[in-house]
């Protein structure tokens, strides 16, 4: 990896500040300033300087206080919580193992392999949605096929916390392994079979020099994920339990149903609070691989 | 053949519109001329009546128009058109939308009082003398179809469906898990459901729930003894007392065989069992005591539509018995026109649904009723 960093041009010249980079940027950081920043700016004052019963407006964080002394909004949060960890925590176990093997093993299965681990891009989630219903639903194809083999007694996750759960990792599936592959792709066969010349076992292989050169993908793939998942409102409305709500379906509700905009956008500001946490972690990541890479 | 029809009514309405643009050219050169955009709430088989029952007789009897149907993809997204709407309104634009199918006229708020909708109580459209004055909820609406949420179920499994909402309480009870109501805000059907069980603890007098009289105070006594209700028949619900997420998958439910019965408006009902999506046995049936809570689904026109007229003649051909008589022959719907108006034969063969009148309940009060019910009903399931 070093090797072909170190024929990148001298550092001096690229970190030369020049205006006329910034000109190029301007438009987009223009179209981003009015069409995202500022109304979300906006809808957060509006949940900071609320109007009042007699008309005039001033700072309250009435909407906050209710939100966290509201135990129903906060077990939603709670579950929205849960969910997305258990989700990203089954997209790493299960996409580490191929990306490992696709890394390591060519030919037509590992095509075949990567091909399929691949296909949910293609597939709409709506069409997904429905397909998993009639699979994994009651008296669906999955259960028939365990009865045929003599196994009964299947409950189906429809409906239940772990339908969204099983969704939205056939969702993120695809991203969670092109990362996960770019990642494996940097590492160098070559520190491997010198690891593997002084006896290092699999395991070690994995925690010693895989592990720690794929911290950067897998920090990336954790906070994108998490970015995505959090705010989820499709899978969890469609194959999720009526309640507790995710956080996407109980925004939803409150602005749509409940007619609550002033609640819906406080919701909307914690989940935004929680997700730059997420996002942080992913710029500081990016940036740091920067400065390492302007350095060099 | 339909569709070849269908392409070539298209065809001639280019043609036409073609012609019109051509004759106005420098006059004014707006892309929508005769086209009329209409935005729809209600589900497909509603849009698909309308594209085979609404736009090839309209779009013949008025050459030049092209009705452009567009499923408006939910209550959220038909409330952002209705502010864009309005905003046009204040802006005084072209709202790009001529006429709103199955909304309120309450959102956004403000929007009656500047004018945003049409008022049919003072346009004197021809066919309006026609409208039975007991569908109308607000003179911004005008009722076109109405249906009615009905008991679905396998009449294998219940011979004798139950007659007064006290039997299906007991049959409920009698077969647990074999019942399933959607949550209320993503199907109606299930929102009926609530409704009338709210009717039947206040002893099924319709006369308490109305437009303007909802306040915390004046609720609070009545949803109390609702969630007790309902708290009671969760246990007994499929799944021990979830909910499915829409119509649709209610009747899902029932044709994989999992429950027995469930709640489903009559149209739908009648659409799936039309299409064997159902098993043959599906059968329909009404409570006798006091029937579901059903609706009729109208339409808004904004006053600044920018085929503002043609959209009105448009409205009075929704009312018109050629239209009225399909809604009940084609759609498995209601008219909202008399029935002395409809063609003898219907008129002879719904005899029996013709003197029903179907009971609604009150938009305003439902916000506040869908989100007790989160809190208070779906909140407390307890997974085994």
């Amino acid at each position: 990896m070093s090797d072909t960093l170190s024929t990148a041009p001298a550092s001096a010249p690229l970190v030369k500040w020049r205006p006329t980079g910034l000109l190029f940027i301007a438009a987009p950081i223009l179209l981003i300033a009015v069409f995202l920043f500022y109304p979300a700016l906006r809808s957060i004052w509006g949940t900071i300087y609320v109007r009042q019963p007699d008309g005039s407006y001033a700072f309250s964080i009435a909407s906050y206080l209710y939100f966290f002394s509201d135990s129903y909004s906060l077990t939603n949060l709670g579950r929205t919580f849960w969910t997305t960890i258990v989700t990203m925590v089954l997209l790493i176990a299960i996409n580490l193992p191929i990306a490992i093997y696709l890394r390591f093993k060519g030919g037509r299965l590992a095509v075949f392999i990567q091909v399929l681990a691949l296909f949910p891009m293609f597939v709409p989630g709506i069409v997904i949605v429905y397909a998993l219903i009639r699979y994994l639903g009651p008296n669906g194809l999955l259960q028939t096929l365990l009865e045929v083999v003599g196994i009964g007694g299947f409950q189906s996750p429809y409906l239940t916390p772990w339908g969204p759960v099983i969704g939205m990792v056939w969702d993120a599936m695809p991203f969670t392994l092109l990362v996960l592959t770019a990642g494996m792709s940097g590492i160098a066969t070559s520190a491997i079979e010198a690891a593997q010349d002084v006896g290092a076992g699999r395991l070690r292989i994995l925690f010693s020099i895989i592990l720690p050169q794929i911290k950067n993908s897998l920090l990336v793939v954790t906070s994108l994920n998490f970015l995505g998942l959090f705010g989820q409102a499709f899978m969890p409305f469609m194959l999720g339990p009526t309640s507790p709500e995710m956080m996407g379906p109980f925004m939803l509700r409150t602005f749509s149903t409940v007619r609550d905009p002033l609640q819906a956008a406080t919701q909307a500001t914690i989940v935004f609070a929680l997700c730059s946490v997420a996002g942080l972690a992913y710029v500081r990541s990016i940036a740091k691989r920067r400065a390492a890479e302007l350095v060099k | 053949m339909v569709m070849k029809r269908r392409e070539f009514l298209k065809g001639t309405a280019a043609v036409g519109l073609g012609s019109v643009a051509a004759g106005l050219m420098g006059k004014t050169a707006l892309a929508a001329e005769g086209t009329l955009d209409i935005f729809f709430n209600s589900d497909t088989n509603v849009v698909e009546f309308w594209a085979s029952a609404v736009k090839p007789a309209f779009e013949a009897a008025n050459p030049g128009t092209t009705l452009n149907l567009v499923s408006g993809g939910g209550g959220a997204s038909m409330n952002a058109l209705a502010e864009r709407a309005f905003a046009a309104l204040q802006s005084g634009t072209d709202p790009q939308i001529d006429m709103m199918e199955a909304i309120g006229p309450y959102h956004p708020e403000g929007a009656i009082e500047a004018g945003l909708w049409d008022d049919f109580s003072t346009l004197n459209l021809p066919n309006m003398s026609k409208v039975n004055p007991a569908v109308i909820d607000n003179q911004w609406s005008l009722p076109y179809r109405g249906s009615q949420v009905v008991m679905m179920y396998n009449s294998e499994k219940v011979p004798t469906p139950p007659k007064t909402f006290e039997e299906l309480v007991a049959w409920i009870k009698a077969n647990p898990g074999q019942f399933a109501y959607a949550r209320p805000d993503l199907g109606d059907s299930g929102a009926c459901f609530i409704e009338r069980a709210l009717q039947e603890v206040m002893g099924r007098d319709e006369s308490l729930f109305t437009n303007d009289n909802y306040s915390d105070e004046y609720a609070e006594p009545m949803f109390t003894k609702l969630w007790a209700l309902l708290n009671d028949l969760a246990p007994s619900l499929y799944k021990g007392g979830e909910y499915t997420g829409g119509n649709t998958p209610s009747i899902q439910l029932l044709a994989s065989g999992v429950i027995t019965m469930t709640i489903a408006w009559s149209d739908m009902a009648l659409v799936a069992m039309n299409e064997g999506v159902v098993p043959e046995t599906t059968a329909v049936a009404q409570l006798q005591d006091l029937a579901f809570i059903g609706g009729y689904s109208s339409v808004l026109v904004p006053t600044n539509a920018a085929n503002h007229e043609m959209s009105l003649k448009l409205a009075d051909f929704l009312i018109s018995p050629e239209v009225q008589n399909k809604v009940v022959s084609e759609l498995g719907g209601f008219p909202s026109i008399n029935w002395s108006e409809m063609s003898p034969e219907l008129q002879a063969k719904f005899a029996n649904v013709a003197t029903t009148s179907i009971p609604t309940f009150p938009g305003p009060w439902e916000s506040h009723l869908f989100d007790g019910w989160y809190r208070n009903v779906a909140s407390n399931l307890t997974r085994g």
